[in-house]
């Protein structure tokens, strides 16, 4: 992996100057939120953690069409736009990972690999804030999954050259890259005691794919369920989520048939609906037992890690506070102030 | 393949819907095209009431006597009867009697006279309280596209079912803030999908116009919303408007049982 830095008053130029790979887009303010957007480097919320939805938009659009069909031939014309996306932090791109390799392991993606092709992912350091918790997750650095990295130092940023994609970006921006001296190092790693020393949200995940699997009777999941909403919105901002629906649509003025692709949800009640209308998880506690256990447990033995980045999404997202942070520390037996905790006891 | 022959009729309600279909109008001409109209008085006068139908579209609630008769001939002459917008799929807002005595209430609006003389007044309910439903489509009124969609799958032989999620997943598919964490009175975890989440979009609560989604769980949602600081009124008020007919019932129960 090579190493430059980046004046800081060169970074919108050299930003300007990846737009000979594609679009670019990065995370821009929406309201109180961020979410990644298509803008000019002087729009982008530099400061900004967590978009609403992550970086797997890019990758596998909540919706789109997948195949088209008339008569006995179809077409997929699915090709999406070259993009550079700008700003993930090393807690999303590990989550790209994750992606990466559920959606190539056994079988590849053809939706996914388009995008894949088609995006150079240029990542950005973080600082983090009360709802982080990538330290515990072994997230909050990253070696790979990227083209290019920037560590931000104040007056001028580290370019890491992740992949041979971003060795050829080079040819794009390499005039504004100058090589590091022993002081950006040395400033590099002060900068990683400051920032490791921000964390602020403790939770501990040692043990807990046999802490999940032991509680498989607490009555904690029962209590959880009957809060739960079933929105759906924790496996929608989730990075790691992958599950989709198909839908076939008629198309009435071109007389064909759209089978559309969108993004699905463990926690609603179809989900696990089968032919004959029995349905394997029929209560909310079911559904969020297996999230977790997907999460924390399945994925620990199919990929050796689990499939949690602390990005802190759930964290922010959940109507009634269901989360990570909240579950594991309930199934810990460790005090939790979640909303979900406090609902039994308000109808007693 | 024969065009289908098919018949869009309104019982009670404000005929939105009907008027939302006759706005699709830059597919109008393609569906003429496609289906054999029969009966559309809203459209035409030149109703054919005698011929049997593949599909009828009826909006609407069964309020009436009259309604009742004519849903029975409509469905008896129809293979698919589709129910279409809130009235025909839940009852309608003017299903919601929470709590209270429907005679009574109807004596309150028309007096004791009986103002209505061409035919009797019922309860207002859904279709599906009276005869079979074989597909629906929410929506307050309904929506042109999901309409579009529907008409278009039932003209391939299709009978489509409405899916069964929150419209907070199309809300996330946007990218909103989350209304009901800015403390709103968000309606999104309750109410179905397919509107594209127009209201919250534009920052504006979710007020449950598709109505409920099959097994909601409303009790999390009212807790929440009490925790927000939302009067008990407040959130049944909310909740009835377009509950339909069942939610209506469960919250009179849920009142009543609280009284006791």
């Amino acid at each position: 992996m090579r190493l430059f830095k980046l004046k800081r008053n060169n970074l919108f130029p050299f930003l300007r100057g990846l737009e000979g790979f594609g679009e670019l887009w990065g995370p821009v303010r929406k309201g109180r939120k961020v979410v990644y957007a298509r803008a000019k480097p002087e729009e982008f919320d530099l400061e900004a953690l967590r978009t609403i939805i992550p970086a797997k938009k890019f990758f596998l659009p909540p919706r789109f069409t997948a195949l088209k069909f008339r008569d006995n031939t179809w077409e997929d014309d699915y090709r999406p736009r070259r993009k550079v996306i700008f700003g993930l932090h090393p807690c999303e791109i590990h989550a790209l990972n994750i992606y990466h390799r559920f959606y190539t392991r056994l079988f590849t993606d053809p939706y996914y690999e388009r995008s894949k092709e088609a995006t150079l992912i240029v990542g950005l350091s973080c600082v983090p804030d009360d709802h982080c918790f990538c330290y515990a997750t072994g997230t909050s650095t990253v070696n790979e999954g990227f083209d290019l990295f920037l560590t931000d130092l104040g007056d001028r940023l580290l370019v890491w050259v992740g992949s041979p994609r971003g060795e050829e970006s080079l040819k794009l921006v390499g005039k504004f890259l100058e090589d590091v001296e022993q002081k950006d190092i040395s400033d590099y790693v002060a900068w990683r005691k400051r920032r490791d020393a921000a964390f602020k949200l403790k939770v501990d995940l040692d043990g807990m794919p046999e802490i999940v699997s032991f509680s498989y009777d607490s009555p904690v999941w029962e209590k959880m369920g009957r809060a739960c909403l079933s929105c759906g919105t924790c496996t929608m901002v989730c990075p790691t989520c992958t599950c989709f629906d198909l839908e076939d649509e008629y198309d009435l003025k071109r007389a064909e048939m759209h089978r559309e692709r969108f993004w699905y949800s463990c926690v609603f009640r179809e989900y696990s609906m089968v032919a004959g209308g029995h349905n394997f998880r029929e209560a909310r506690s079911e559904r969020l037992k297996l999230w977790y256990t997907h999460k924390l447990v399945g994925f620990m033995s199919e990929y050796g890690a689990p499939a949690c980045v602390g990005c802190g999404r759930c964290v922010v997202s959940c109507p009634v506070g269901i989360n990570v942070i909240s579950v594991v520390r309930a199934l810990r037996q460790e005090r939790t102030t979640a909303l979900w905790t406090k609902m039994e006891v308000k109808d007693a | 393949m024969k065009k289908p022959k098919i018949g869009i009729y309104g019982l009670t309600g404000c005929a939105g819907d009907q008027l939302n279909i006759l706005n699709c109008e830059d597919e109008l001409l393609k569906l003429f095209d496609i289906f054999e109209i029969k009966s559309f008085v809203m459209a035409s006068s030149a109703a054919d009431e005698e011929a049997s139908l593949d599909v009828a579209f009826v909006e609407g609630s069964v309020s009436t006597e009259k309604d009742l008769e004519d849903l029975k001939e409509i469905r008896k002459k129809s293979k698919i009867l589709v129910a279409m917008g809130h009235c025909a799929v839940f009852g309608g807002v003017q299903s919601m009697f929470v709590g209270e005595d429907w005679d009574k209430m109807y004596r309150k609006v028309y007096g004791k006279k009986r103002a209505v003389t061409l035919t009797k007044p019922l309860p207002p309910k859904p279709l599906a309280a009276y005869v079979k439903v074989d597909a629906v489509l929410p929506g307050c009124p309904i929506e042109k596209e999901p309409f579009l969609k529907l008409a278009g799958l039932l003209a391939k032989g299709v009978i489509p079912r409405h899916p069964d999620f929150p419209v907070c997943a199309e809300c996330k598919w946007k990218e909103n803030e989350c209304l009901l964490l800015r403390g709103e009175m968000c309606m999104g975890p309750l109410t179905n999908s397919g509107c594209g989440a127009i209201c919250p979009s534009l920052g504006i609560p979710c007020i449950g116009c598709w109505g409920p989604i099959e097994k909601e769980n409303w009790e999390a949602e009212a807790f929440l919303l009490r925790e927000r600081g939302f009067s008990v009124e407040d959130i049944v008020n909310r909740f009835a408007i377009f509950g339909g007919m069942e939610r209506a019932d469960k919250l009179r129960k849920f009142l009543e049982a609280k009284e006791e």
